[in-house]
């Protein structure tokens, strides 16, 4: 019963503590305003280029975006702690690592997968961008998947963000690396192979790919294989994340590295 | 002349803090290879190297913005955790004239953004930079960097009286980018926005790099550049002091 | 002859909210109606625990914040509509890290600040010279802060608070986290500038600080003044009593409260050490009570008991505990 309430209430007080998310002035900016423009932006570059479709930009950028909140928010959840001298009270507390942890995802998955929904809503309306009724559910799975898998690399981020000091620098190049090498503005068969291989190893590509097929009138069956592929990278990213969570803490311990890092 | 000693010292102690953080530049540097990159591949599909030049310098002051949007918002932070802010707030001299030098010292570390991408540009992709009227574009370069920073000045204030307005910064990135025209042209977009367009300081700048560079009214472009920077300057000076009050009667000058 | 710094029934209070989903408004009163005045050559003391309301205080006084009520003036200046005059003739220096841009030299710090505070441009040199050798950084001046120890950052904030020679000095809490070493060098720095003629306020919560610096002093707490006067006369307010020490392992408030009720106690603090609690009491009168204190406490382990002499210190707890 701890575990649970460590997991719901622990993650959601410590979220809103670092982010403050239920203030509008921070929630319509940073998550409304920004991801549609972001949606707009290479749609119009799109244009002026005469390459591909506003659709295609819109369904890229918008499963693309479900990895801010992800990358940004473990980081800040870790490096903000540790700004704020709570993060070696929260290490030292008994509570169950990987419980701890977990429930910081949990809000972060929801804020991913619901920054993902705008974007995609105000860049459609915007762009007049029409997907088949039909798809809509289907989309909503593969939203959610792929929310879950950035979580899971964002946690990876969080953990090198402890031993980094500006660990903010990686994560825009992290999220550099997703607009690049995972299809969402250059369709993956343009790429050279090596970054096309790349991106395989990124979340958001396998997302992204049954969520074009889909919108192009697949089922989720069709496209089970791209979920089950990227939920296997996101948890894979987060298994990683978590072990060297676990190591840097253990090393920490010895070298006392952690805080001042 | 006190004034413009006083912006003088200000720019050149900003510039040498920016310049001193590895963060600042390694993201200030490296983000405009970014959009370079991708703006790249997209133009390329089209086939035209005039455009890959525009491609090149839109994204170098694409940077130049993001560095002063974001950073504008978080050198005020920054000001805060650092404790400075009460200082610079307390200091006799008009706090416009303190945040002023600040924001275009931000801008101007895009200089580096600038340096990288067309390096970027010349060496991965063979994009040459031709100068046609060279005179003309070593003069706008500055200019657009200045005329940036005054943005970021204007968007900076609102920060002193709001704390959360950092975060609406951030969201700034793109609306700008698309909006001044930096790596598409006006044309692209809805009739009705070009005159918010003619409006930024940054589209000018652009305008003029791009005229320097291929050929066109670029002394124009950068009148008109200075002339926008510097309404907004006064503007943003007089809306200064009464958020300066308002932020003294709300005390969120040195809470973090 | 107007007195240099004046506060006339100084008010501020803070709008907070709380509640996670529905914020409610709430209302701080950090400071309820302060008034005190300092005189010209003065160094004057504001003495309280943390959060009783010196900061904001200071803070209103260098305009930073405006009062919620009341008035302040400084050098005949009005601090709410005449901040700009009140700026250029004061100095702020606040303990601490922060408040100096890391990255930089001492020397770029102070030459920023010169410029901003109006040091003319041809004084600059001369002017940064002199503050830097009385605060004892000449030699120093053109290495990185981030590599400065504590004192030496002190120093440094007051070698800027100093560059344009201002008639008035805020100091908050300026020897907070120095070594003893460092912080009688910044006290002796601090004296040295009230004997060139300037007038200082000085916030802090050391006693001995108070004590030895101090022409006046000003206990505040909750956001009130409690006790004003020179180090003797607040200690005089405790000196026709007593104050006895004593050691126990374990007492509850309980008895702590009994203690209070013996007629002729007039404080008792408690202080947690490690195993065991100090009990510091404080009573009027030439009676003895330490029998009746120690009947009250009972069945409870008893340590060392002493008696003494009040200090500045007891006359502080006093003023501060009262109810």
């Amino acid at each position: 019963m701890t575990n649970l309430r460590i997991f719901f209430v622990g993650g959601l007080i410590s979220y809103r503590a670092l982010f403050n998310w239920l203030n509008p002035w921070i929630f319509v900016p940073t998550l409304v305003v920004g991801p549609i423009f972001q949606v707009l932006f290479f749609a119009y570059l799109g244009r002026a280029a005469g390459v591909e479709s506003d659709r295609f930009y819109v369904i890229g950028n918008a499963l693309q975006l479900a990895a801010l909140p992800g990358l940004f928010a473990m980081t800040f959840t870790i490096t903000g702690e540790r700004y704020s001298q709570t993060l070696g009270p929260l290490l030292a507390s008994p509570a169950n690592r990987a419980v701890l942890f977990l429930g910081r995802a949990l809000p972060v998955s929801a804020n991913a997968a619901a920054v993902c929904v705008i974007a995609f809503v105000g860049g459609a309306v915007l762009l007049h961008v029409t997907l088949p009724a039909a798809s809509l559910p289907s989309l909503a799975v593969v939203i959610a998947a792929t929310a879950l898998s950035c979580t899971g690399f964002g946690f990876l981020g969080g953990a090198i963000g402890l031993r980094i000091r500006d660990a903010v620098v990686l994560i825009n190049l992290l999220d550099a690396a997703l607009l690049i090498f995972c299809g969402v503005n250059i369709p993956l068969e343009s790429l050279p192979d090596w970054m096309r291989a790349v991106g395989e190893a990124l979340p958001v590509t396998h997302g992204l790919a049954a969520a074009r097929e889909i919108a192009d009138g697949a089922t989720l069956g069709d496209v089970s294989h791209l979920l089950l592929a990227e939920l296997a990278v996101g948890a894979a990213y987060a298994a990683v994340g978590y072990a060297l969570l676990r190591y840097l803490e253990q090393a920490a311990r010895r070298n006392a590295s952690l805080e001042t890092a | 002349m006190k004034t413009l000693r006083v912006i003088a010292v200000g720019w050149l102690i900003h510039f040498k803090i920016m310049s001193r953080s590895p963060f600042a530049i390694g993201v200030g540097a490296t983000w405009p290879i970014v959009n370079a990159t991708l703006a790249y591949f997209m133009y390329r599909a089209g086939g035209y190297p005039q455009t890959l030049l525009y491609a090149s310098l839109g994204s170098a002051v694409a940077g130049i913005w993001s560095m002063a949007a974001i950073d504008a918002s978080g050198a005020i932070q920054r000001q805060r955790w650092w404790g400075t802010l009460e200082l610079l707030v307390g200091a006799p001299v008009p706090f416009a004239l303190v945040l002023l030098p600040m924001a275009v010292a931000i801008a101007s570390a895009g200089i580096y953004a600038l340096a990288t991408t067309l390096l970027w540009g010349r060496l991965v992709y063979g994009i040459p930079l031709p100068l046609e009227h060279a005179v003309a574009f070593v003069v706008a370069v500055p200019v657009t960097i200045a005329s940036i920073g005054v943005l970021g000045f204007a968007l900076g204030m609102t920060l002193v009286r709001f704390r959360t307005a950092s975060h609406i910064g951030n969201s700034l990135e793109y609306p700008v980018w698309i909006a001044s025209g930096l790596l598409f042209p006006l044309a692209v977009l809805p009739a009705w926005s070009h005159p918010i367009s003619l409006a930024l300081a940054p589209t000018w700048g652009m305008r003029a790099l791009l005229h320097s560079a291929l050929g066109g009214r670029a002394w124009l472009d950068i009148a008109i550049c200075l002339g926008l920077a510097a309404a907004y300057t006064a503007f943003g000076i007089a809306l200064l002091e009464r958020f300066m009050d308002s932020a003294r009667r709300h005390a969120t000058l040195s809470l973090t | 002859m107007a007195a240099v710094i004046e506060a006339h029934d100084l008010k501020r209070t803070y709008k907070t909210t709380t509640g996670v989903v529905r914020r409610k408004p709430l209302e701080v009163e950090a400071v309820r109606g302060i008034s005190f005045a300092v005189e010209r050559g003065e160094l004057f003391g504001l003495l309280g625990p943390n959060g009783a309301g010196k900061t904001t205080t200071i803070k209103m006084l260098i305009t930073l914040l405006l009062p919620t009520s009341g008035t302040a003036r400084v050098l005949g200046h009005d601090v709410e509509r005449e901040p700009r005059e009140v700026r250029k003739r004061i100095g702020y220096v606040f303990g601490g890290d922060r408040g100096l841009y890391e990255r930089l030299s001492a020397l770029d710090n102070l030459r920023y600040f010169a410029e901003l505070y109006g040091v003319s441009g041809r004084r600059q040199r001369e002017r940064i010279g002199e503050v830097l050798e009385l605060v004892g950084l000449t030699g120093r001046e053109k290495e990185r802060v981030e590599g400065y120890s504590r004192g030496m950052r002190q120093r440094l904030h007051i070698a800027r608070g100093i560059l344009h020679d201002p008639e008035v000095l805020f100091l908050d809490e300026p020897t907070i986290g120095v070594d003893p070493v460092g912080a009688r060098e910044l006290r002796a720095t601090i004296s040295e500038l009230v004997r060139a003629g300037k007038t200082l306020l000085l916030t802090t919560h050391y006693m001995f600080e108070a004590d030895t610096l101090c022409d006046r002093i000003a206990v505040i707490a909750k956001g009130s003044i409690v006790g004003q006067g020179t180090p003797t006369e607040l200690k005089s307010g405790v000196t026709d009593g007593r104050v006895t020490e004593i050691e126990v392992f374990g007492v509850d408030d309980a008895a702590v409260e009994r203690l209070r009720a013996i007629d002729g106690v007039t404080a008792v603090a408690v202080e947690e050490q490690e195993q065991k609690q100090l009990l510091v009491v404080q009573t009027t009168g030439a009676r003895e009570l330490t029998q009746a204190l120690l009947t009250e406490l009972g069945g409870a382990s008893v340590g060392r008991v002493s008696s003494r002499e009040p200090t500045l210190e007891d006359a502080y707890v006093a003023l501060v505990t009262a109810e």
